[in-house]
């Protein structure tokens, strides 16, 4: 099964966002979704999610499911949606607010089939530690690991997050990764995640696509698509690449040439911070 | 990463060390243990009154309704009369009253994703207040305000407010914050018109109307009590229905709301309708009652949660029960006397929200 978007187009009034953009995802399969600030990641993703509407182009689930024609609910039981903020107010307890997430499955009362998707969701994400806590008392990151467990709790096929690791501290970011790799894997869904860290997107996405003002630029594995020059193309910045434990690597370049790693290079000379003016370069570029 | 668990997400059982039911043992026990107290509550707000009365009066005049029975000696007859057509209206109307306002505010604060709006966020309560006053203007300060004209001048210019509201925010999608910014300006045009009027009025007019806005269920009669009561019969069942689709707007937002399937725009102009109308049909009787529908909705979240599928229910009791009490209270201090329940309810309710304010930020915010 395949989700595939055609010549897509979306506009927030008269203004395009996403140009006509073109993307297969298969099922199992996890794509990064690159691209600088405002390039259209959340657009694209909102619109396959049924948030916003596509002015041209077409969304089909499975060949013949087209997803922009679906009833609310029923898209709603294909695709889930992890939002890019935080979007959570009032008491609800962490297991109401888990729950939201069989929203299209039950009607006033929900059954045991959905507690118990919840419960499995909340054990996923590490949310059973936090037992009855409310939903206002928890830190952004746990905040963030809710919405998560919201949207396995809806048992999608389609599974949508955008940039869902920005809160969330280096453990859970990789957690969340993992998490994201395992649900495609073993629930054979088809995963889409917004993410700026191109080594994360590199070490843990089977595929990256690289949007540019609304258009697919480059897509591909990781390792083959990744270049200094497509690199400078789409954030406008040197880098150089290197291969860890088989996957690529991105670092940034300095003035010299050479690589700027967290770690000292080579040479003996000191780690700096970069000055003013090489910054300006950076922002200017 | 030995903390992510390799169990499949498919559960048949759930595999973690607590399995979680549908039982809500202690919102269910709320919800009925407030509904036997609003029975208690109401039949002593009946007992109160210059004439007194026991509860085996309360219960004999039941049982002669009931059965057809005309008690044979005047003064029985009397107590019966006034029970029947004083007291037990003007209970009615406060319990009835106050779950209207109490199940709007609820609506209205988890529709617009915020916890200070109240039924009067919109501007139902200046605009009503303007059509009574023209009400009052146009077929005289002495008609008394049961008047019908008053009822319906207030309604007429509750609904226009709404509709007014409704179709200017909805070039924007019926955004919660449209629609507070578009209420807030009705209210200033339909406050600033009502102060027109007031300006302009004679003694006696404006005595009628600031009489009007304080807020009162002392003009109560039966149609107000039979109308509100099947509006609510009506509106519950729906709004029930809706419950998990107003968790999910509530506390999810618009864009997380949709993608969890529901039609956001379709629930807002529905649930938004029923509130105003509940609010519009209960200020068209009693007045103005300020904070009843803002002080309930959050007294009921610390008892039994924000979760709007008990929250609806027990926001309606904690509305009830305080103005059934605020009308007995208001009938009490100088009796014969009585002082509006609206005067009460707020002078009750300021204290009581400060103190939720101060001390349970959390359940406010
Ligand atoms: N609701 C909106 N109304 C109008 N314009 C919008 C709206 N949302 C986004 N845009 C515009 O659309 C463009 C794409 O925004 P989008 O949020 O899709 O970018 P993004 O790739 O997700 O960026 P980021 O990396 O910052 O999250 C931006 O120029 C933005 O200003
Ligand atoms: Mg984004």
């Amino acid at each position: 099964m395949t989700l595939k978007i055609s010549s897509l187009e979306v506009g927030y009034g008269k203004r395009q966002v996403v140009k006509g953009a073109n993307l297969t995802v298969e099922k199992g399969e996890l794509i990064g979704l690159l691209g600088s600030n405002g390039s259209g990641k959340s657009t694209l993703i909102k619109t396959i999610a049924g948030i916003n509407s596509q002015t041209k182009g077409t969304i089909t689930w499975n060949g013949d499911t087209d997803l922009t024609r679906l009833a609310r609910k029923d898209l709603a039981r294909i695709v889930a949606y992890v939002p890019q903020s935080i979007g959570l107010s009032f008491g609800l307890d962490i297991r109401e607010a888990v729950l939201l997430g069989r929203t299209p499955y039950f009607g006033t009362r929900p059954r045991d089939e959905d507690w118990a998707h919840v419960d499995a969701a909340m054990e996923r994400m590490g949310l059973d530690e936090l037992g009855d806590r409310a939903v206002t008392e928890l830190s952004g990151g746990q905040g963030q690991r809710v919405l998560i467990a919201r949207a396995l709790a809806q048992d999608p096929q389609i599974l949508l997050l955008d940039e869902p690791t920005s809160a969330l501290d280096i453990r859970y970011q990789w957690q969340t990764l993992e998490v994201a790799r395992d649900v495609t894997r073993k629930n054979n869904v088809a995963a889409v995640i917004a993410i700026h860290d191109l080594n994360q997107a590199a070490r843990f996405t089977d595929r990256v696509v690289f949007l540019q003002d609304g258009v697919v630029i480059a897509e591909g594995r990781p390792a083959e698509v990744y270049s200094p020059e497509l690199i400078k193309r789409v954030y406008g910045v040197d880098v150089e690449l290197s291969t860890h434990k088989g996957f690529v690597q991105v670092h940034p370049l300095s003035e010299h040439g050479h690589a700027q790693l967290g770690l000292q290079p080579a040479t003996s000379e000191p780690v700096r911070a970069p000055r003013l003016a090489e910054q300006r370069e950076y922002a200017t570029a | 990463m030995s903390s992510v668990h390799s169990d499949p997400l498919h559960p048949v059982a759930p595999s973690g060390r607590r399995r979680s039911t549908d039982l809500y043992t202690s919102q269910k026990l709320a919800i009925a243990l407030g509904f036997a107290a609003v029975v208690i509550t109401a039949l002593i707000g009946i007992r109160i009154g210059t004439s007194g009365a026991t509860l085996l009066d309360v219960l004999q005049t039941f049982w002669s309704k009931i059965s057809g029975t005309v008690p044979t000696d005047r003064a029985t007859l009397l107590k019966h009369n006034v029970i029947w057509e004083l007291r037990l209206p003007r209970v009615l109307l406060a319990i009835l009253g106050g779950a209207a306002l109490a199940v709007a505010g609820v609506l209205f604060q988890g529709l617009l994703r915020n916890p200070l709006v109240s039924p009067y966020t919109l501007g139902i309560a200046p605009a009503a207040a303007f059509g009574a006053s023209l009400a009052i203007v146009l077929f005289g300060a002495t008609a008394g305000s049961a008047a019908i004209s008053l009822v319906i001048g207030a309604l007429l210019f509750s609904f226009l407010n709404t509709a007014l509201v409704l179709s200017l925010a909805s070039t924007r999608n019926l955004h919660a914050t449209t629609l507070i910014l578009v209420g807030i300006a009705l209210s200033q045009l339909f406050g600033a018109l009502t102060a027109c009027i007031q300006y302009f009025a004679e003694d006696e007019v404006l005595a009628a109307i600031v009489r009007w806005t304080w807020g009162s269920v002392n003009n109560s009669a039966w149609y107000q009590v039979l109308a509100l009561f099947v509006l609510l019969a009506l509106a519950f069942p729906y709004i029930r229905f809706r419950s998990s689709a107003l968790n999910a707007i509530a506390f999810a937002g618009d864009d997380s709301a949709k993608s969890l399937g529901v039609a956001v725009s379709q629930v807002r102009l529905q649930t938004i309708a029923i509130a105003a109308t509940l609010t519009a049909v209960t200020i068209a009787f009693t007045g103005i009652i300020g904070f009843v529908g803002l002080v309930a909705p959050h007294i009921a979240r610390l008892v039994v949660g924000a979760n709007h599928r008990f929250l609806i229910a027990f926001s309606a009791i904690i509305g009830a029960l305080l103005l059934v009490i605020a009308d007995a209270v208001g009938r009490l201090v100088i009796n014969p006397g009585v002082i509006p329940v609206g005067i009460i309810d707020a002078l009750v309710g300021a204290p009581i929200f400060l103190y939720l304010i101060l001390t349970r930020q959390k359940a406010i915010e």
